[in-house]
């Protein structure tokens, strides 16, 4: 049992220290490995206004050039005479790129209107983006964190809402991109055809960690990923009792990007901090004064659903709220891991040895 | 000496420069002339800070990981950067500063039509950027410079209602400046200079001032509305107070698209004079020119959704907004043909200014052409966000409307400053800026459709390995572009300050210009001319002839132009 608590552990933490995707098999000069159903069709749409593209600026460029060379002045005061318009070459040079961009216009239509199309048997994921943590919840109530695992070869949505500022869901590899906007839920869709790890990127400025709120994508081969989605679902309830601060440390991947476990201080206190208050009484600024509290389960507890309540000093107040978005265990856990941390890792974060 | 012939009036003993001394005599002028090169000295005071961030938030990109900021530094510094090279440079950079010195005297008038409110606008000019500049330094805003909600309405940013009032008052000298080069042009053309027979850069000013008093005004009416939002509590833009943080974006674009045209219109008036007169061959087309910039400006209007393919709004609006989106690509590309036709049997002068312009159109349409697969749906939604659209607006926007401006700085160097510069120097320089540029930013091309997203502090942290070694390659060069660039212009800036003091003495008429500027002298009295000059067609040449003695130009007395061809 801790063995894969552990062992799904490290593979979410794999993505704080850099790791190896998929994203470099196929790629070639201008464009990632394109995995998706819809990929051939934007590239295809790509390379079409590439070479347009190509065969213009090298054509101007190649005029440019002669001209500069051909007409250059030789000798001060001689004038050149010559026409100063002549309305049929104009009106081509008008005419010809017009039908070039309707040409342009239309193909590209025509594949994002595929990009948007849902296919009705789509396997839905929710998304929730919140700083800076990307959060995958899968009917069957499977949850993670900046890891989205999906099943190969079929079609998947993706309902992604936000519950902070803008964001916005990159996969580079399936040639995606949406927004999420808080107050709305937006979609997006994609087939992945080829089993393996490719990454996601939040593309809207969000913020200090705007740049490391990436995640994972896993495509599983179908087989595979029922089984391991059944697995995440249930995982929480099977984890005995004298277990669950080690549970707290899987569930962590959503607490990563604010604390640490190492006693940096990111956006928020490193728990070892945290830890290392337990039992004490402190001082919190709220609302208008300060009050006084005793560092225990329920403080926690607090800090987690109604963060805003009390603010740690010197912390800014961007402590997003979990309320509703951890199951009661789930919190348990988390709790259980903050208090038992020594007993999970050492001070520089990694594992302590003998914990399997 | 030279004696003094008429083409050559010398540094005539009064001109702008010397009419009056004293501080004062600067700081309440109401010469178009002292004005524009104030708005000059500011623009490129910003440049240099503006310059100085892009250099920082380049050097941090160079290795992966942290490397001399944080992450929130990286992410102040970069919205010191943009912010600067948008609202204090780029925008006023043509028109305030090259428009207000040049405009009047390209009409043969004593000034622009408002003197006081001219004035007036370089103060509001000066009380936004100081205001701006110091909210930025001090209080340290991070919202990137197009403070999306409903990022930029959290609790701890209150310094963003400073950067607001100030984009707000600077939006006011903007409108100004547009009422009255339009005012301008309209009353004060002398007689004999119809619409059609407008040096095409002044054209380009007319179609950029109307989209300043149109477009400019809802820029002011969002930051208002950004402020109420902050001030009040009242929802516009929050989701949690039942606002819709896309709508800021709408109202945003609705200013901002056109405001990319505020910057590329006049860079594109000044590169039809610049390759007319370097290649001292008449315009071609320029009926299509002119009628282009109108087109350019009527349509910038109407695509501010092309910015938000991927922000939620409906896939119609999507559809129509690409659609019209293509529809400015059309005038942009009549322009580059018509420039080339200019070139065609021409006698071209490889020198500074024409540079510039041959620049200009190798970047520009490297910038319009990469514009195609932005406006595109099926390849935006990938290419949206990502390093691709910073290379291609930096291609539009730095490679091509700011190169025109110092290729205008550098025809007008003479008109301004009575001085020449080094033409060796000169032409180093030119492509010294040419090389950097396009070291810097061709290589952001690829990192964007690659997948390397924008705004990123860091390319390490939640990478995956090989993707770290492959971004790094294409922020290391583009780094070491930066730098080199910043060398060019610094030697840029070497040699222009030298000429002030060293430079020959320019002759009226250096280039064999045959607009109206190059009829009065260098630097021009304080009155421009005397007395109202005669009009003709300021792309003739033949009425221009080379006066040995002046070492420029002059224009053919008795001169009679010969029928249309
Ligand atoms: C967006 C960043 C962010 C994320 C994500 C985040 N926190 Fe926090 N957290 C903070 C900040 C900032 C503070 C300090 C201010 C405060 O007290 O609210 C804080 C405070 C706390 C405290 C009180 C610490 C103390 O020393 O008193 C606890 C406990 C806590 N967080 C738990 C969590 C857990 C568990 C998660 C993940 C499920 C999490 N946080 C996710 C930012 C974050
Ligand atoms: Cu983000
Ligand atoms: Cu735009």
């Amino acid at each position: 049992m801790t063995a894969t608590i552990l062992g799904s552990t490290a593979a979410m933490l794999a993505q704080l220290a850099p790791f190896r995707s998929d994203d470099a098999a196929g790629r070639t000069f201008w464009l990632p490995p394109g995995v998706s159903s819809e990929a051939a069709q934007v590239d295809w749409v790509f390379y079409l206004i590439y070479w347009i593209c190509l065969f213009f600026f090298v054509l101007v460029v190649a005029l440019m050039v002669l001209f500069a060379w051909k007409y250059r002045r030789t000798r001060a005061g001689t004038w050149a005479p010559g026409p100063t318009h002549n309305t049929p070459i104009e009106v081509t040079w008008t005419i010809i790129p017009l039908l070039l961009v309707i040409v342009i216009f239309y193909v590209g239509l025509k594949g994002y209107v595929n990009l948007i199309e849902v296919p009705a048997n789509a396997y839905e994921v929710n998304v929730v983006a919140r700083k800076w943590t990307w959060e995958f919840r899968h009917r069957n109530g499977a949850t993670e964190a900046n890891v989205l695992k999906v099943p190969r070869g079929q079609p998947v949505r993706l309902t992604i809402q936000s519950d902070d500022v803008l964001h916005s869901v990159f996969i580079p590899a399936f040639r995606i991109k949406q927004d999420a906007v808080p107050n709305r839920t937006t979609y997006a869709w994609f087939q992945a055809d080829r089993a393996g790890t490719y990454q996601l990127f939040c593309t809207e400025y969000c913020g200090t960690q705007h740049s490391s709120m990436t995640a994972m994508v896993l495509v599983l081969e179908p087989e595979e990923f029922e089984r391991q989605i059944a697995a995440d679902a249930a995982w929480i309830d099977q984890v005995p009792e004298e277990q669950l601060h080690m549970a707290g440390f899987r569930l962590f991947a959503r607490c990563a990007s604010c604390h640490s476990l190492d006693g940096r201080r990111l956006t928020g206190p490193s728990f070892w901090e945290t830890h290392d208050k337990w039992g004490t009484s402190q001082t919190l600024e709220a609302g208008t004064g300060t009050v006084s509290r005793v560092v225990d389960e329920n403080y926690i507890r607090d800090s987690i659903l109604i963060p805003q309540q009390d603010i740690v000093p010197t912390y800014p107040r961007s402590m997003p709220s979990f309320q509703g978005q951890l199951k009661a265990r789930e919190l348990d856990a988390l709790i259980a891991f903050i208090r038992r941390l020594d007993e999970v890792v050492d001070r520089s974060g990694k594992p302590v040895s003998g914990v399997n | 000496m030279t004696t003094l012939t008429p083409s050559r009036p010398a540094f005539a003993p009064s001109n702008y420069l010397t009419h009056s001394r004293g501080v004062l005599s600067w700081a309440m002028t109401l010469d178009h002339k002292r004005i524009g090169i104030m708005y000059l000295l500011g623009v490129l005071g910003s440049f240099l800070l503006g310059g100085i961030f892009a250099l920082l938030v380049r050097t941090e990109l160079i290795w992966p990981g942290q490397t001399i900021m944080t992450a929130d530094q990286y992410n102040r510094a970069f919205t010191l950067h943009g912010a600067i090279m948008v609202f204090l440079v780029i925008i006023p950079s043509v028109p305030a500063a090259l428009g207000n010195f040049v405009l009047p005297i390209m009409l043969g008038a004593k000034d622009v039509a408002f003197p006081r409110l001219n004035l007036g606008s370089f103060y509001l000019w000066v009380l936004g950027a100081v205001l701006a500049v110091l909210a930025m330094l001090s209080g340290g805003i991070d919202t990137g410079w197009t403070f999306y909600t409903p990022y930029s309405i959290e609790a701890d940013r209150q310094g963003v209602i400073w950067v607001a009032s100030a984009v707000f008052i600077l939006g006011f000298s903007s409108i100004f400046t547009g009422i009255n080069f339009i005012v301008t042009i309209h009353r004060l053309r002398p007689q004999g200079m119809t619409w059609f027979r407008m040096p095409l850069f002044l054209w380009a000013l007319y179609a950029t001032a109307v989209i300043q008093v149109l477009a400019t005004p809802v820029l002011g009416i969002t930051v208002l509305l950004l402020m109420v939002e902050k001030v009040m509590g009242i929802g516009i833009f929050d989701p949690s107070l039942g606002g819709d943080p896309v709508l800021f974006q709408h109202f945003f674009w609705f200013y901002s698209h056109p405001a990319v045209y505020i910057m590329i219109l006049p860079a594109m008036g000044i590169v039809s004079e610049l390759i007319s007169v370097h290649s001292h061959r008449h315009i071609f087309g320029y009926r299509f020119i002119a009628f282009s910039s109108v087109a350019i400006a009527i349509f910038g209007f109407l695509v501010w959704g092309h910015h938000m393919f991927a922000s939620g709004q409906s896939p119609l609006m999507n559809a129509l907004f690409s659609m019209i989106t293509f529809s400015v690509s059309i005038p942009s590309a009549i322009k580059v043909f018509n420039w080339l036709a200019t070139m065609y049997r021409g006698r071209i002068s490889l020198n500074t200014p024409m540079l510039y312009g041959l620049s200009f159109i190798f970047i520009f349409t490297i910038g319009g052409l990469t514009g195609i697969p932005l406006g595109t749906l099926a390849t935006d939604i990938h290419l949206h966000d990502t390093y691709f659209v910073v290379a291609h607006f930096h291609y539009v926007m730095m490679g091509s409307a700011l190169i025109a401006m110092i290729g205008g700085m550098h025809h007008w160097w003479p008109k301004m400053t009575g001085r020449m510069y080094s033409e060796t120097a000169g032409r180093i320089g030119a492509i010294g800026v040419f090389l950097g540029f396009n070291f810097t930013f061709f290589p952001q091309f690829m990192l964007g459709s690659l997948g390397m997203p924008r705004r990123y502090f860091d390319y390490q942290a939640g990478f995956s390995q090989d993707l770290t070694e492959l971004f790094h390659v294409y922020h290391f060069l583009s780094t070491l572009g930066s730098y080199f660039m910043a060398l060019a212009f610094f030697w840029t800036a070497g040699y222009l300050l030298h000429s002030l003091f060293r430079g020959e003495r320019a002759p009226a008429n250096p280039w064999g210009g045959a607009s109206l500027e190059w009829k009065c002298s260098s630097p021009p009295p304080h009155d421009n001319f005397a007395e109202q000059p005669a009009v003709g067609d300021c792309y003739d040449y033949d009425q221009i002839e080379w006066d040995e003695a002046a070492k420029g130009y002059r224009f053919r007395e008795n001169y009679t132009p010969a029928a249309a061809h």
